[in-house]
């Protein structure tokens, strides 16, 4: 038992991280292939959203570190753009915005959407989607990602940062009219921490909670760490302090306990409350769910923020193929995530607008240098690897032109990946350090003292003990640009002697590629992946001695220091913190166990009719205000 | 073409000893140069096959495939005749090396199920009865077979095909059609009495498939397999275009053709998919037509005969 729940924790926690965010990657993994990583394995997608998705609802401070980073401004063809160009929110005077308007909102995907309603369950990005919009976070978050006091609930800390005491608005209420409660909130902490619980939140962040360990082993009947104090004021303690709580560390989803209470947990996942009628506090309230194809909401007149400016909202599932044109042609009104190989082709129609920020994700190149030891539960490092060598796998870095890669298959809304903490956390990414650059010379002069020689003359360079060298790469297919860009850096690392091969010598499907790269195939010496990081910088999750989504599988003992200094109590100073993750950058790019192509945006499109919304973290904006300035879509 | 004459290798033995009356296939061919539309299908599908067997002798298939990133999307222009696709290859040579991949899966797919077929066809009409029976309960089975369904769940397992295994794969599930129908004939061809002379005379059964029953039937074998060919081609590229066909890197029309899934790549990339477009259209309405004025040939000889 102890096993599975710690296997069942780590695993969450990692989920977490790499997650995605959910309202934002969906519509990537079906259209681009990198993309698809983040999406990716479906573990990782859903799971910690929390944060992410329900941005679209809390935050607030205000925008735009992104553009800091991005290099492509200096390109200048035509058909390049750069985040520059986008705002990140787009407002309109309320007098505007009609009192009954109505949209259709697409959710990209080729396939149907789960429906799995509710955010202590659910799965899919596509979900997650669909419930920022009838529901919400209790707390949410600014641009710097650290709860604010803007959201349902507000919270005040304890001197040691051990006790977190909360404070839901008397006016949150469950769209059925019930008072959403501390109790409520209790109730998804205890739901998650059952052992019957289906599903995929039990993670680090939980269990980090005083007394979730002892109720998940039936050894408490309640929770201590957790104190209903009234109705409203919820008081949470956690065994650790550490800086990460105030990033996403605290389970903000209330479950409604008046109709889940008396469900067996394993239930509640199938139930009709969750598939069919769901409930939420959010703006909207679900009228009509025609499975896995749309949604149809209504407004809650009750919201606490406010009267939600759209009378009705209607979301439906559009092919990524498709949905440039049924934005054009006004079948639908708005498009988040759009696709990124799309934008450019798109941005001309006049009666579209695009919001753009930088993703909290990049797409990388993993190199596979040990395997996961289950029995005891960490990464274990294998020294004979055919990746093992530093020097090989920095000059793979080198030899690939990312830039160019973002600008032609992205038009610019990709760009060169430099550390593996991307620039939508301006704080802590160092744009300083240049990462491996194009240098094909470079890579070669690395090869060559590195021992890696073309003994044959064949072409291609041998290992330094003259055996021959193939590196198999497993890539994973998805949209129009997978299949040329792994053919790309096939062909790049053949320019520098490197012969790399396809695994079975064509691009796997995504959920089988991660299962693949997941269980260390054997095959498998490199692999192109993406992933969406959580809101909260600590890489423990994705490069952590005992995190099972460490799929380099790269372990050093400076690197778990590194680690574990980012979440030490001198932490919370942020200077310090920073500090630390500069170093662990530094080291991370020395190291290369694994190599970030591209960094990139993230993309809303929309009908000109569509005011009063926002893409990113932290902008103010929230889902209620979305509205309309005309009754019908603008078309051209 | 090349269909009919390897089918007319198979026929030959016989031939000589039939010298007298003109042979099956001669009609063939008087009836396809009688009919012009025919005849000039004919010359239009040997051209193309000339073209895209002979031109790629001087085209690098690694040098197509090659991903350019600074040529996404080209135009046509004298460098790429038909533009470049979103790797920044060059759609031309897509084409010719597309052209001869599809064509060599069509041929390969209607050679080898032509030969199951034909074997098993004329084995079951031939001896007819108890052999008859089982063999085309065997082809029942495979009727009921959700056939492509099953080739394209192979070719997703199959780690790395080739359009050897490609051939062999469908070739497996598309021979049935023709089995029935030369079985039927077989079947009246036994009841005739040269066959019954032959076997009271004492010629063994081989002797008699050979030099007496497969000759009778040459005419509809080769109206079968040419029409047939125009399908295979067909569902080679139909594969592709739905993604379980080739792989990237070798091209097929099927491929060309699925870029226009993307309606940016269909409103205004028209050098992509248009030729291959037509390209197929052209093969198969002129295999088609040559398919027909040999069938309408077969039919005729019937009546006379």
């Amino acid at each position: 038992m102890k096993k599975f729940v710690r296997q069942t924790a780590v695993t969450a926690g990692v989920v977490s991280m790499l997650t995605l965010a959910a309202c934002g990657d969906e519509a990537t993994e079906t259209e681009e292939s990198d993309d698809s990583g983040e999406d990716t394995a479906e573990e990782t997608e859903d799971d910690d959203d929390e944060e992410d998705d329900g941005d679209d609802d809390d935050e607030e401070g205000t925008e735009v570190d992104e553009d800091e980073e991005v290099d492509v401004d200096d390109v200048d063809e035509d058909e390049v753009v750069s985040l520059d160009d986008f705002d990140q929110v787009r407002e309109a005077d309320e007098s505007e915005v009609l009192e009954d308007g109505s949209l259709t909102a697409a959710i990209v995907s080729d396939s149907p959407f789960e429906g799995t309603l509710n955010w202590n369950f659910y799965h899919g990005t596509h979900d997650a989607q669909i419930l920022s919009w009838f529901d919400e976070a209790l707390l949410s978050w600014g641009d710097d990602f650290v709860y604010n006091q803007e959201g349902a609930a507000t919270y005040e800390v304890s001197d040691d940062n051990l006790t977190y005491t909360f404070e839901i608005h008397e006016d949150v209420n469950w769209h059925d009219g019930e008072p959403v409660t501390a109790e409520d909130w209790e109730f998804a902490y205890e739901v998650i921490a059952d052992p019957e619980y289906t599903g995929v939140r039990f993670g680090e962040d939980i269990m980090n909670v005083e007394g979730v360990m002892e109720y998940h082993e039936g050894e408490a009947d309640e929770i201590s760490g957790i104190e209903v104090i009234d109705d409203k004021t919820l008081e949470i303690t956690f065994i650790e302090a550490n800086p990460s709580i105030v990033t996403g560390g605290i389970w903000s989803y209330p479950l409604a306990k008046h109709i889940f209470e008396d469900m067996p947990v394993d239930e509640i996942e199938s139930s009709s409350e969750v598939r069919e009628e769901p409930i939420g506090f959010g703006p909207y309230v679900v009228e009509d769910i025609v499975p896995g194809e749309s949604i149809q909401m209504s407004r809650n007149e009750d919201y606490w923020r406010g009267t939600p400016a759209l009378e009705e909202a209607t979301l439906q599932v559009v092919g990524p193929n498709v949905v440039a044109n049924s934005l054009e042609s006004g079948d639908v009104d708005y498009v988040e995530s759009f696709p990124a190989d799309q934008v450019v082709d798109t941005m001309d129609a006049e009666n579209l607008e695009f919001l753009g920020v930088t993703d909290r994700a990049y797409t990388y190149i993993g190199f596979k240098l040990g395997e996961w030891d289950a029995e005891a539960g960490e990464n274990v490092m294998n020294e004979d690897a055919k990746m093992a060598d530093p020097a090989l796998r920095q000059a793979m870095g080198k030899a690939l032109d990312d830039e160019a890669v973002g600008e032609n298959f992205y038009d610019g809304l990709r760009w060169d990946g430099t550390t593996l903490i991307p620039p939508s956390h301006p704080e802590f990414h160092n744009d300083e350090i240049e990462g491996h650059g194009y240098d094909p010379e470079e890579a070669n002069a690395l090869l060559d003292e590195a021992g890696y020689e073309d003994v044959t003359g064949d072409g291609f360079r041998e290992d330094p003990d003259g055996d021959e060298l193939v590196i198999t790469f497993a890539s994973m297919e998805g949209g129009d640009t997978a299949e040329p860009i792994a053919q790309y850096y096939m062909q790049a690392w053949e320019e520098v002697g490197l012969n790399v091969e396809l695994l079975d010598g064509r691009l796997h499907e995504f959920n089988a590629f991660y299962d693949m790269v997941e269980e260390d195939d054997e095959d498998i010496d490199i692999y192109q992946g993406a992933w969406t990081v959580g809101i909260d910088v600590d890489p423990d999750s994705l490069y952590g001695r005992t995190s099972p989504a460490n799929y380099s599988r790269y372990v050093s003992e400076e690197n778990d220091e590194l680690i574990e200094r980012g979440l030490s109590d001198e932490a919370f100073d942020v200077e310090y913190r920073e500090e630390v993750y500069n170093e662990w950058q530094e080291y991370m790019v020395e190291q290369t166990p694994v190599y970030p192509t591209v960094y990139r945006a993230d993309i809303d499109a929309m009908n000109e009719r569509v005011v009063n919304t926002a893409i990113g973290d932290g902008t103010g904006v929230y889902r209620y205000e979305i509205g309309v300035t005309e009754e019908e879509p603008v078309t051209n | 073409m090349e269909q009919s004459q390897q089918a007319e290798t198979m026929a030959d033995p016989q031939d000589m000893d039939a010298g007298k009356s003109p042979p099956g296939w001669r009609i063939l061919l008087t009836e396809v140069l009688r009919d012009k539309v025919a005849l000039f299908s004919l010359l239009l599908v040997v051209s193309i096959m000339m073209i895209v067997y002979l031109v790629p002798l001087f085209l690098s298939q690694e040098e197509i495939v090659r991903v350019d990133l600074f040529a996404i999307h080209e135009p046509p222009s004298s460098e790429f005749w038909l533009g470049t696709d979103y790797g920044g290859r060059d759609v031309f040579g897509q084409l010719i090396i597309g052209t001869r991949n599809s064509l060599t899966v069509g041929i390969g797919v209607t050679a080898v199920s032509g030969m199951i077929g034909i074997i098993l066809g004329v084995v079951a009409g031939y001896f007819g009865n108890t052999v008859d029976n089982i063999i085309m309960r065997i082809v029942d089975f495979f009727f009921v077979l959700p056939t492509l369904l099953i080739v394209i769940v192979f070719i997703v397992i199959v780690p790395q095909y080739t359009v050897w295994s490609f051939i062999f794969i469908m070739s497996m599930f598309l021979w049935m059609g023709i089995a029935r129908i030369i079985r039927s004939k077989a079947l009246r061809e036994r009841e005739l009495d040269y066959i019954k002379a032959s076997r009271t005379l004492g010629s063994s059964h081989l002797k008699i498939i050979f030099t007496q029953l497969m000759p009778n039937l040459s005419s509809i074998i080769i109206v079968t397999m040419t029409l047939n060919l125009a399908a295979n081609i067909g569902i080679e590229s139909g594969l592709s275009f739905l993604g379980f066909g080739f792989p990237e890197e070798t091209p097929s029309l099927g491929t060309l053709i699925s870029y226009a899934t993307n309606p940016t790549t269909l409103e205004e990339r028209w050098w992509i998919w248009v030729p291959a477009s037509i390209l197929i259209l052209v093969l198969m309405l002129s295999i088609n037509n040559v398919g027909q004025a040999l069938r309408r040939a077969a039919d005729a000889k019937q009546r006379r005969g």
